[in-house]
């Protein structure tokens, strides 16, 4: 429960942020629903090693993750999929001993373990959902302003707008516009997952990180997130780590096969369903092994 | 049917050994059970007992009340209560005297004879006032004997009463027909004490009239600001002069006979002002003055812990380094296995004189209350006793802190939280209401604590003078837990005091009961909205 992992985020300086020099504006503030034009690498990972403590966790991982496209991570549990996630917003930085050993995460060309980096701007930029709901317990709308609050947002205006967008992104607006202040745990389990989704996209981030957000929900919440992760797909990179192959076909444009802390195969999900080039991975997808 | 015999053999119980006809797991069964009722019945016990002493008190209490009014006890107090009034104002005087002693050697810088010549015509005022109530202070002191006469003679009938009881008890009725019971006769003994009544009606008069007198030659005084307060001293004694015709009235109204009611014994506890035993006129068992040490020791204990134990719990839960916790959470925790009179000891020998020192410190002259000279005080005993909260305060809230689940604080830090901001918007607040209960249990530690309280928080029974703000820290004060652990070896078994004191515990056992009690229900609240 305790963090010691050396935590640079409340003292570093917050004025390098993730954008390089030649990046003419931040994605987050492009106007959403632009069609995406050819693919655009935004995160790229650089020959990752990752260990906990003594035990390596992932072994020279690269790949290149697509601007404004779904990238799924898949493979059987242990296999690294949600530890390459966590790094991509060093959410892992919370876990004592942990640590990137070799190579680099860069996204948008800047190194995220740099020290110079700021990790709140990294988190305000790539947001995340996890694999059980967390809402806090607080209201609605104190859930989905809470981002906003931490930046210093006040205008009772801008928030109740914030919270409307926000919500009818979600498409959670209809089932609780009349309750917001309600407290957000009073909600079902797919309704707090589609909240904590609002919340996550209240901040604007460019990209949203979600680690197996629908293994806690029953076929019709899951059917909703995704719907809604085709919905969120033309404003927002996604990534996803899921255990459903089917779930991996349905929604992502991309998947990335991981085994073992390596990464077995990447490539355009037709081509990972239908025409793998491993061996290994046509045996998961086809549910032989895993 | 072949098949089926080896498993019915299976099925039989083959344990042998048995107990009373009980079976092994049946003894394991009655063991633990046995030693939950045993708890139980203990605390049944305590209960029962603590009441029973106790109830006794609210009987011998009315008694000892009614005693008062008809050997004329209270029919005296009113007369009383007007020479304290006048007392309280050539106090009022003598403060007045210190402020131009200081506003004529300080200011203007005079030497001390010469300070003291032009104070002159005030000490002649003063001592003038402080004469008039020569006649009342006569008239009381006469009346005073007299009661108490009445009173001692009642004690020796009420002493041979018991002596021919207990004789009666061990059957020798020969003796206790010998004990002679001498009856007092109120209405015939109180009338001496009335028939002052056109005595006094003189005397207050002429009081009244020297006060008048005296008034009118009041001198001016140097300064503005002295001769508001020479004004004011007027007004007062305006007002206490307008008080005369009621004390005439509840002198006439007053009656011997009139029975004090059941209720008064509760309330004249409960509301009394004043712990005043082994007096040689009057004894009152009013909790007050220790109900409101026990709690301002408390306060105080609580201002400091508090901080200490929780932002002890919030370092260790969300910030320090394994190695940190590993020193800090034993360290604190140890103070719990302190005996408290060796805290108490520590309290007298090192804290009080240390805590002294420092308010006599010139540069900390500005706070409220310093410098002071009474070691043992209500800043002292709180300051220990807070020491003795922390631990409780720090655990308690530490449990609270870790039962916040870890998914809240990812969804913080997912979002950009810095942690700060964790730890203040997210962490504490869905812990708050453990925090509370942490709280409460700290605070039910502190107000029955004992050892403590009797070695340091000074043992004056008095309500302390809260119109010195927040310097009424620096005062000494008693305190329920303490007064029963001082007083109950010397009371004799059976006594209104002993009873008294047995009410005061149980008024901590309710009290104690109370903190408790809201504790778990703000525990159990949490509980739900953690979901």
């Amino acid at each position: 429960m305790v963090i010691t992992a050396p935590i640079l985020m409340d003292t570093l300086p917050s004025a390098p942020t993730i954008r390089p020099a030649t990046a003419p504006a931040p994605a987050a503030t492009a106007p959403a629903g632009q069609a995406a034009p050819a693919a655009e690498t935004l995160i790229d990972i650089d020959h990752v090693d990752f260990f906990y403590g003594q035990s390596q966790a992932l072994h020279d991982v690269s790949l290149q993750i697509e601007d404004k496209k779904v990238t799924a991570f898949i493979g059987p549990s242990g296999c690294g999929k949600s530890t390459l996630l966590r790094c991509l917003n060093r959410m892992n930085d919370l876990i004592d001993g942990t640590r990137v050993a070799k190579g680099s995460i860069k996204i948008r060309g800047v190194d995220i373990h740099q020290a110079d980096v700021d990790v709140i701007e990294l988190r305000k930029r790539v947001g995340m959902v996890f694999q059980k709901s967390n809402p806090f317990p607080k209201s609605i709308y104190e859930n989905i302003t809470f981002g906003l609050r931490l930046q210093g947002v006040t205008n009772k205006a801008r928030l109740d707008e914030v919270v409307e967008k926000s919500l009818r992104g979600a498409a959670l607006w209809d089932e609780v516009k009349d309750r917001l202040n309600a407290s957000g745990l009073g909600l079902s389990g797919g309704q707090q997952q589609r909240l904590c989704i609002a919340r996550a996209i209240a901040v604007e981030p460019e990209v949203i990180l979600m680690d197996e957000p629908c293994s806690a929900l029953d076929p019709v919440a899951t059917a909703k997130v995704e719907e809604l992760i085709q919905e969120l797909r033309t404003r927002f990179t996604i990534v996803i780590v899921t255990h459903n192959m089917q779930q991996a076909a349905r929604c992502s444009d991309k998947t990335a096969f991981f085994y073992m802390g390596k990464l077995i195969e990447y490539a355009d999900t037709r081509n990972i369903f239908t025409n793998p080039a491993n061996a290994q991975t046509e045996a998961y997808v086809s549910g032989r092994f895993g | 049917m072949e098949a089926s015999s080896p498993a019915s053999h299976l099925l039989v119980n083959k344990s042998r050994i048995r107990l009373f006809g009980l079976s092994f797991d049946d003894c394991i069964r009655v063991f633990f059970g046995g030693n939950a009722i045993v708890s139980i019945i203990v605390l049944a016990l305590i209960t029962y007992f603590l009441f029973r002493e106790g109830a006794g008190f609210f009987g011998q209490n009315r008694q000892n009340l009614t005693v008062y009014r008809q050997a004329g006890l209270e029919y005296i107090d009113f007369i009383r209560a007007q020479q304290d009034d006048h007392t309280a104002l050539t106090r009022y005087l003598s403060d007045l005297r210190l402020r131009q002693f200081r506003h004529y050697t300080q200011e203007a810088k005079l030497p001390v004879a010469d300070a003291n010549a032009k104070l002159a015509v005030f000490d002649d005022f003063a001592g003038q006032f402080g004469d008039t109530v020569e006649p009342i202070r006569t008239l009381v002191s006469d009346l005073t004997e007299q009661a108490s006469a009445i009173k001692e003679k009642f004690t020796v009938m009420e002493d041979k009463k018991e002596e021919r009881r207990q004789l009666m008890a061990e059957g020798r009725k020969g003796d206790a027909d010998r004990v002679i019971i001498t009856p007092v006769n109120f209405a015939e003994e109180l009338k001496p004490i009335i028939g002052t009544l056109p005595a006094y009606k003189e005397a207050s008069a002429e009081f009244s009239r020297r006060i008048e007198q005296v008034l009118a030659t009041a001198p001016v005084l140097p300064t503005p600001e002295l001769q508001v307060r020479m004004d004011r001293f007027k007004q007062l004694t305006r007002e206490y002069l307008s008080g005369f015709p009621a004390v005439v009235s509840h002198l006439e109204s007053w009656d011997y006979a009139k029975p004090v009611p059941a209720v008064q014994a509760l309330t004249s506890f409960i509301f009394g002002r004043e712990w005043l035993t082994a007096s040689f006129w009057q004894d009152w068992y009013g909790v007050i003055p220790l109900l409101v040490g026990s709690l301002m020791v408390s306060a105080v204990a609580l201002l400091l812990a508090v901080p200490l134990g929780v932002g002890a719990a919030i370092y260790v839960n969300q910030i320090a380094t394994p190695a940190e916790q590993k020193f800090i959470k034993p360290g604190i925790e140890f103070i719990s296995a302190i005996p408290s009179v060796v805290l108490g000891f520590f309290g007298i020998a090192v804290l009080g004189q240390a805590l002294r020192a420092l308010s006599q410190a010139s540069w900390l002259s500005w706070v409220p209350g310093f410098p002071y000279s009474e070691r043992l005080n209500i800043l002292t005993a709180g300051c220990l006793l807070a020491l003795m909260a922390v631990p409780t305060i720090f655990t308690l809230a530490e449990d609270a802190l870790n039962n916040v689940p870890r998914a809240f604080k990812e969804a913080s830090f997912a979002l950009g939280a810095t942690r700060l901001q964790t730890v203040i918007k997210i962490i504490v607040p869905a812990s708050l209401s453990g925090i509370i209960s942490a709280v409460l249990l700290g605070l039910g530690r502190v107000i029955g604590e004992t050892m403590v309280v009797l070695l340091c928080a000074g043992n004056r029974i008095a309500i302390p003078d809260f119109s010195a703000g927040l310097a009424v820290v620096t005062q000494p004060v008693h305190t329920m837990t303490g007064i029963i652990a001082q007083e109950m070896g010397e009371v004799v078994q059976g006594s209104i005091h002993y009873r008294a004191l047995f009410v005061v515990g149980i008024l901590l056992f309710f009290l104690s009961l109370g903190i408790n009690y809201v504790a778990q229900i703000v525990v159990r609240r949490y509980r739900i909205s953690i979901g």
